[in-house]
């Protein structure tokens, strides 16, 4: 069973009385769903309504066919409570969810780690390790005067530093709700890479060999191939899929 | 419907500005007859004693900073509930930070753009990132607890797909980087003959590690992460059945294709045998046949030390069992 993430705010922080706050949170929701509809692996088209006032926010996305998940942020000030829809489809499993934070400050990169790795543990994630990459220096050497003067040269140098937290055997679910709430604090100045490795099992179609019921075939097995294409193969959506970007 | 909100935000901002105007004139009074001898300016409808143009709105006084009323037992999330930059009068620590000046300290946290410019992490105290958990739990699914171990997942699930997605800030979210996807999978989960497999080597070419045993297909063609992620599964499926083929023109291997060396109808075995036929007309003065010679033990074990001496490369235990294997044919 796969929950889908039906996040509203108003459970996780406290409802704001004033304007300026809501104000915030709204600009805060505009941002972030922009984001989230560009997480090619969800691939929502989002269609973003924004009514008047200081009230409803709703992003509704379209997922592909074979999900029938949805994202629905509802009201700030509604108390209603939060819908968990489980679908039928099974859940994927990942291994491995790797995620590397890079940014130009180490302090901000500490003060991260330690939310991350206090969200996993309270949601109840492997960590399977957390260990600091070696930071990387991009220096460059220029001319220190507009006008001649070879000889007089400034160097700077910009460095990047790198914080990489590995988690272990997380299922779709948990995956999409702990990246989101992670990636939803991630301070300005920080960028994250997140690596997942997902399990599969061996398709139905790789099991057994088809030549094993026609061993006297050749040429035109080449035809017979083309019927374990996948539904949604590239050869049709090449041009319809761009337009969901 | 905007605009008149704005309008009304206008006019309430008004009303409570005049409403605290008027209490801090009656303050500021009562300030002004304690320090100076000023007439007081309780209308501030008129123009300014000394004839500057329109009416200026009196400043006001800041009131006490938030961080005196605080308790010390208050709940802190109330206070940052959300990212929000740093408010000096809000955070009740006595931080300071900035190039301390000569023979000081770093300047205080009143009007310290240092604070203000670095991301905060006020509103992720550990009480709120437990707050925010529990809300997030309902959501979250169990691992199922009978794959505990990498073995056990190994075993039910081969075949493992990587994909990466990016989070940054800048003028575009996408990133074309995140359409890549690695399909990486043990051929030992599936059933290939000899045949089959020394195919699908053949075929995958550099995308085989041999000591870890993994296939990697690298699909970055499409421009869409599930477009890449169905033309690899294509990709897993054709090579498999395509090496259970056996086209026509595969008889035609040669020894140079052969991915092993095998001693039958080698020239090692025809100049060995030669040697051997040789040495026996010479002692015995018969012919013997070659079928008789290839069944003698020590012909054997020569025939075991080549094949592995091709096969595995010169290494010390190799080239001892190849020197015995001689000894004992030639009876040296």
């Amino acid at each position: 069973m796969r929950a889908a993430l039906d996040l509203q705010f108003s459970l996780s922080f406290t409802v704001p009385k004033n304007m300026a706050a809501s104000v915030s949170f709204r600009r805060e929701f505009c941002s972030l769903a922009r984001i989230f509809s560009g997480f090619s692996h969800l691939g929502p088209r989002a269609v973003f309504a924004c009514s008047a006032h200081r009230k409803c926010n709703i992003i509704r996305s379209h997922l592909p066919v074979i999900s029938s998940s949805s994202f629905h942020t509802g009201t700030v000030f509604l108390s209603a409570p939060s819908l968990i829809t489980v679908t039928e489809e099974p859940d994927t499993l990942l291994q491995r969810v790797s995620l590397l934070v890079k940014g130009h400050d180490q302090a901000v990169l500490d003060s991260y780690e330690f939310f991350t790795t206090m969200a996993a543990k309270e949601l109840g994630i492997n960590i399977n390790k957390v260990y600091e990459p070696p930071k990387d220096m991009e220096r460059l050497t220029v001319l220190k005067s507009v006008h001649i003067f070879k000889k007089h040269r400034v160097q700077y140098e910009m460095r990047t530093h790198y914080r990489c937290i590995e988690l272990s055997h997380l299922t779709g679910s948990t995956a999409q709700v702990f990246l989101e709430y992670v990636q939803r604090n991630l301070p300005e100045g920080l960028a994250m890479e997140v690596t997942k490795t997902a399990m599969e099992k061996v398709p139905d179609h790789i099991l057994e060999p088809m030549w094993k019921e026609n061993p006297a075939e050749d040429g035109p097995n080449d035809v017979l191939l083309l019927d374990m294409l996948p539904l949604n193969f590239p050869s049709k959506a090449v041009g319809g899929d761009l337009q969901s970007l | 419907m905007a605009s008149h909100t704005s309008k009304a935000f206008l006019s309430l901002g008004r009303l409570n500005i005049a409403g605290l105007g008027l209490n801090n004139s009656a303050s500021r009074v009562t300030y002004a007859a304690a320090l100076s001898t000023n007439s007081p300016k309780g209308d501030k409808g008129f123009p300014q004693r000394n004839g500057r143009g329109p009416v200026r709105k009196p400043r006001r006084e800041p009131g006490e900073p938030r961080t005196e009323k605080m308790p010390l037992d208050q709940d802190w999330t109330a206070v940052y509930p959300a990212a929000a930059p740093f408010r000096p009068s809000s955070v009740p620590l006595p931080v300071r930070m900035g190039y301390p000046v000569k023979g000081g300290v770093p300047p205080e946290k009143k009007g310290n753009l240092e604070l203000i410019k670095i991301p905060n992490f006020l509103h992720l105290t550990p009480a709120a990132i437990k707050k925010h958990c529990e809300a997030l739990k309902p959501f979250c699914t169990e691992w199922p607890s009978a794959l505990d171990s990498d073995a056990k997942c190994d075993e039910l699930f081969p075949i493992k797909v990587e994909s990466t997605d990016f989070v940054s800030a800048g003028q575009s979210v996408r990133n074309p980087s995140a359409r890549i996807v690695h399909l990486k999978v043990k051929l030992s989960s599936f059933n290939l003959d000899k045949h089959a497999q020394r195919k699908m080597l053949k075929l995958v070419g550099e995308r085989y590690n041999k000591d870890t045993d993994t296939l990697t297909i690298r699909a970055d063609s499409c421009p869409l992460r599930q477009q890449n992620q169905d033309y690899a599964m294509y990709l897993l499926t054709v090579l498999y059945h395509e090496s259970w083929k056996t086209e026509a023109w595969e008889d035609e291997k040669t020894v140079a294709d052969m991915e092993e060396y095998s001693w039958e109808d080698s020239p090692s075995q025809k100049n060995m045998l030669n040697v051997l036929v040789r040495m026996k007309v010479a002692v015995e003065g018969e012919g013997e046949v070659r079928e008789q010679l290839l069944g003698i033990k020590e012909v054997q074990e020569y025939k075991d030390s080549v094949t592995r001496l091709k096969n595995e490369g010169e290494s010390e235990s190799t080239m001892l069992q190849y020197k015995e294997a001689v000894k004992k044919v030639l009876d040296l």
